[in-house]
C-alpha cells in the first residue's frame, strides 16, 4: 500500500467500530503494522492507533492472537 | 446553532458531539435489550445531552474474555450485546455521566468518546475498493468466451494434442 488507504477512500474519521477497515492494518498476531508497511499519513496512523486502541478495550479487536 | 449564540463560552456545537459505546451482559433476552437501550438514552437526556443517532444492541462475540464484578464474584464473559448511542452533551456533564454508567449493573464495559456529528462508519457508504474492479473484470472475460465458435477450439485442441 503506497498510498494512503483513508485519503483514496474518503474516510476522514477513522471509526473504531469499523473493525473490517480497522483489520487491514493488523498483522497475524494482531498487532499495529507499522508506517512503511500501511503506507498511511502520521496523522491518520495515530488515528487508527486509537481507534485499533478502544475496539479492543471494547473487545472488538483482540489484544493479542494466539 | 441557537445554542451556539446562547452559551458562547462552551465553543462549537462540533465540539459536543459524543459517543457511548457499551457492551451489556448476555444475560438478558434479545426483547429486554431494546429497552435497556431505551433506559441508557434517557439516562442521557436526564443530563441534559441531545440525541443524534444510535444503533440497537447486538449480540457479538468478544475478542476475548470480560471480567464484570456482580456482588463481589468475578463473572466471565465471552458474548455480550454491543451498541452505540451519538448525542451532544454540555462537557462538563460529561464526568457526571461517566460516574453514572460506572455504576450500571447491566454494562459490562462501556466507552466515552469524542466524535463527529456525520456517519462515521465507512464500510457502509462503500464497497471495499478490491472487489469494486475485480467483478466487472470477471464479466468482460464470460462476455468475451461466449461468441466463440467450438469447431474452433476443437481445431487448437486437436493442434495442441498432435505436437
Amino acid at each position: 500500500m503506497k498510498q494512503d488507504y483513508f485519503s483514496a477512500n474518503n474516510i476522514k474519521y477513522i471509526d473504531y467500530k469499523d473493525i473490517e477497515i480497522l483489520k487491514k492494518f493488523l498483522n497475524s498476531s494482531g498487532k499495529i503494522m507499522n508506517r512503511k508497511r500501511t503506507g498511511v499519513t502520521s496523522k491518520n496512523q495515530r488515528a487508527l492507533a486509537s481507534a485499533v486502541k478502544h475496539a479492543r478495550f471494547l473487545g472488538l479487536l483482540p489484544f493479542v492472537v494466539k | 446553532m441557537l445554542d451556539m449564540e446562547k452559551e458562547p463560552g462552551y465553543g462549537k456545537m462540533e465540539d459536543r458531539v459524543y459517543e457511548v459505546g457499551y457492551i451489556l451482559l448476555p444475560t438478558f433476552a434479545s426483547e429486554e435489550v431494546s429497552s435497556l437501550s431505551v433506559n441508557l438514552k434517557d439516562i442521557i437526556v436526564s443530563f441534559g445531552g441531545e440525541f443524534i443517532s444510535d444503533e440497537m444492541p447486538k449480540m457479538i462475540p468478544l475478542a476475548y474474555n470480560m471480567v464484570k464484578v456482580i456482588s463481589n464474584v468475578n463473572h466471565k464473559f465471552n458474548t455480550g450485546y454491543f451498541g452505540w448511542i451519538k448525542f451532544f452533551m454540555d462537557p462538563e456533564k460529561v464526568p457526571e455521566l461517566k460516574k453514572k454508567l460506572d455504576l450500571d449493573p447491566n454494562i459490562v464495559r462501556f466507552l466515552i468518546l469524542k466524535t463527529v456529528k456525520e456517519n462515521t462508519l465507512a464500510s457502509r457508504r462503500f464497497v471495499g475498493r478490491d472487489s469494486a474492479y475485480r467483478r466487472p473484470s470477471k464479466k468482460s472475460e464470460n462476455e468475451e468466451a461466449v461468441p466463440i465458435n467450438k469447431e474452433e477450439i476443437d481445431k487448437e485442441i486437436d493442434a495442441m494434442v498432435a505436437v
